[in-house]
């Protein structure tokens, strides 16, 4: 798997705020794709509820992934395509070296695909001594730059244009320039070369559909078509889930998957992929494989409380509307998925502890769910992760992640149940805020343990007269 | 035969989705259920819509398309016959500049709609060389086959425009829709910087549902089925990933030309 640094959450969001290029970049996305992506959705001829319509097939196609799975695996395989089924992120890469090797593969070309992040393809192939070049312009920038993708679908968007401009002048030896036409035919210019000269394409899947036997990707740029084009072999990887049924259902998912990505009503391009070049067919690839991975997805789906999540295309419409997303930026996430969609996937793939953060970080708006082109519920599958944190779950492995919160609120529960001593409690402490500072009536700071309450913030004091006191004394009155 | 291409990582794998799933792992689930043996009433009308468009419904569809066509750059031109096409593509090869070295090459499709515009005559009069992507024959041997594809894939990569036809076009989204097949690379309208289609009329279709109506239960087109790789392109090549300002020409052709020829 790759590298995972969930628990530097709140160290990278810190760093993230802090970053006035990211802040500025992540207002103009929000607004833009935030707000298109609505309008997008209400201007569907079905309206925005064709979204709970993706839902149900989404869910149904869940239900029987063995089924479907089955049926694809065996149409690609009748069309001279080779399919393999990883159970674990390791055995994924090893699959991936083995055809590489076996092809004498020296430069492999990647279209955009989270689930290679995800399992680590990369660093295995540079160790192995393969040539990976990223192709996607965003991902292509940040490999240049030794980072990882911040955004699911614009992975470079915490660089500005003199970042970009400053490591093309390193990297490409081009003359400086900070014009964004001129930046992309820089790397245009070196990617084609890349292209040409590749031995191997790898690509993700976005969907594929069991009836007809495809996989799909969709790409605006071209570099996927390129990918899975132009080298010999043709390497797919896809997150066991990525599935429908029938062509029909499929259409209303593409059409979604448009809307939510990028507020389009079409990407520029989508491939439908069913195996190798046919005889008498002078380009396409000699060998197309098909990965199927699990990688922990299983155990997602053997829980009925975390099953929706697999109904997830990961179009990243939650990015774009998350206020936390919005502030803290990609790279808090410390994992391929980021936004809400990291705050729920990343910890029942990596370990809930270890992830807490991410799900205790997110705000419980309720704007996630309204962008899901799938209508996922992701606010209440936060809850059930927040809830086995507070708990702990033997399923999940998962500790109570802190006791001392969890003897806090049963001393809580107790006080509010012993009326008196609560009262004695908020008398004394009526006259102890005395001795804390004050602004303009307000209270400035808390004392230890409670002194992160104010940091940020002025709290109200205690009323002088508490509300039961008032409501005897009116009573009377 | 299915079962005997199935391998150990298969059956372990889908055992163990069936056991999360609250299935026995060893009893294949039935499928029927999930797909469709006839069309639905959607699907029939959707068919019968199509079969009975007039004149001006085309009409209408075209102008459609054409509106489709402009926010996404993409320049759809309507031509009473083939021998206008003919003379637009040689407007615009006569004007274009090469956009990797001086030398000016186009490479076009074998296709009956293609072969009717008569380019290579027609472009020598510009000494424009024209390659034709003739299908590879399929019993001439492994050695004929490899010089022949690689000589293909050189002149597409040499040429400055690709010429194309689709099997359909959806107005909607201003979408061509290729299938692969013998004689037409799908490179052709990738690898070129300037891509041009050429399509009938009759080709556009109001959209997706109406396409996979017919790719899923219309005779002429079921038995082909999608082909080893359909592709859908919506105009030309983009990106956004620099400060989201949009960029035309990140991998794919620059520009692209669809040329409807309504005679």
């Amino acid at each position: 798997m790759s590298d995972i640094s969930t628990e530097k959450y709140v160290e990278e969001a810190k760093r993230g705020i802090a970053n006035t290029v990211l802040q500025k970049a992540l207002v103009g996305l929000q607004d833009r794709f935030g707000r298109g992506t609505a309008e997008a959705y209400r201007r569907l001829p079905e309206g925005p509820d064709l979204r709970l319509k993706a839902h149900e097939i989404r869910e149904k196609a869940i239900a029987h992934l063995d089924v479907l799975l089955e049926i694809l695996a065996a149409k690609i395989r009748a069309s001279g395509g080779y399919v393999y089924f990883a159970e674990t992120a390791q055995a994924a890469v090893d699959y991936c070296l083995a055809v590489a090797r076996r092809n004498n593969v020296r430069l492999v070309v990647k279209g955009k695909s989270m689930v290679s992040e995800e399992i680590g393809l990369n660093p295995a192939l540079e160790a192995a001594g393969i040539e990976v070049v990223e192709t996607d312009l965003g991902e292509y920038i940040i490999q240049l730059a030794g980072e990882t993708p911040s955004h699911i679908i614009a992975p470079a968007i915490h660089k500005n244009r003199q970042d970009i401009a400053d490591l093309f002048v390193q990297k490409l030896g081009i003359r400086r320039t900070t014009d964004p036409p001129a930046l992309t035919q820089a790397a245009r210019k070196a990617l084609r070369e890349k292209f040409l000269a590749a031995d191997m394409g790898t690509s993700g899947v976005n969907m594929a559909c069991a009836e007809t036997g495809h996989i799909t990707t969709v790409s605006n740029e071209g570099n996927i078509r390129m990918a899975t084009t132009m080298p010999r072999v043709h390497v797919a990887l896809m997150g066991m889930e990525r599935i429908v049924a029938r062509l029909d259902e499929y259409e209303i998912i593409l059409r979604l998957l448009c809307r939510g990505a990028a507020a389009q009503t079409m990407g520029t391009y989508a491939s439908y992929i069913g195996g190798p070049r046919r005889p008498g067919e002078s380009d396409g690839p000699d060998e197309f494989h098909l990965v199927v991975i699990d990688n922990g997805r299983r155990r997602i789906l053997a829980d009925p409380q975390f099953r929706e999540m697999l109904c997830c295309i990961r179009c990243a419409a939650c990015l774009n509307v998350c206020p936390v997303y919005g502030k803290i930026g990609g790279h808090s996430y410390g994992f391929a998925y980021s936004g809400p969609v990291g705050a729920v996937v990343t910890p029942l793939l990596t370990g809930i502890n270890r992830a807490k953060d991410l799900c205790c970080g997110e705000t419980l708006c309720g704007a996630c769910k309204d962008a899901c082109s799938m209508n996922i519920d992701l606010p209440r599958m936060l809850l059930a992760l927040r809830e086995k944190l507070a708990y702990g779950d033997a399923d999940w492995q998962v500790e109570p992640a802190s006791r001392a919160e969890g003897l806090a609120y049963r001393g809580w529960s107790w006080l509010i149940r012993n009326r008196r001593i609560y009262e004695l409690g908020l008398k004394l402490a009526a006259a102890g805020q005395q001795l804390l500072p004050q602004k303009k009536g307000m209270l400035r700071r808390l004392p230890p343990p409670v002194q992160g309450w104010t940091q940020s913030r002025d709290l109200h004091p205690l009323a002088e007269e508490t509300f039961m006191e008032r409501w005897r004394r009116t009573r009377k009155g | 035969m299915r079962e005997k291409m199935k391998t150990p990582d298969q059956t372990q794998f889908i055992r163990r989705i069936r056991t999360a799933l609250g299935h026995a792992p060893d009893v294949t689930r039935e499928a029927r259920h999930l797909f469709a043996e006839s069309p639905s009433d959607e699907d029939l009308q959707l068919q019968e819509r199509i079969h009975r468009r007039a004149a001006e419904d085309r009409q209408a569809l075209l102008e459609r398309l054409i509106e489709a066509g402009k926010p996404i750059n993409l320049n759809v031109t309507a031509l009473p016959d083939v021998a206008y096409a003919t003379a637009a593509i040689l407007r615009l090869a006569a004007e274009k500049k090469p956009e990797w070295g001086e030398a000016k090459s186009i490479a076009a499709w074998r296709h009956p709609l293609i072969d009717r515009l008569n380019l290579v005559e027609a472009l020598d009069r510009l000494q424009i060389p024209v390659h034709l992507t003739g299908p590879i024959p399929v019993d001439a041997g492994r050695a004929f086959d490899q010089a022949e594809r690689e000589r293909q894939r050189a002149e597409i990569i040499a040429s400055f425009i690709g010429v194309t036809s689709a099997d359909f076009c959806l107005a909607d989204t201003a979408t061509l829709v290729m299938r692969t097949r013998p004689g037409q690379p799908r490179s052709a309208a990738l690898v070129p910087s300037i891509h041009i289609a050429v399509i009938h009329w009759d080709q556009i279709l109001a959209d997706m549902k109406e396409l996979f109506a017919l790719l899923r239960w219309d005779e002429r087109y079921r038995p082909e089925g999608l082909s080893s790789y359909m592709s859908f392109i919506s105009g030309p090549s983009k990106t956004a990933d620099i400060e989201a300002t949009m960029v035309h020409g990140a991998h794919g052709p620059r520009e692209v030309h669809l040329f409807v020829v309504t005679e």
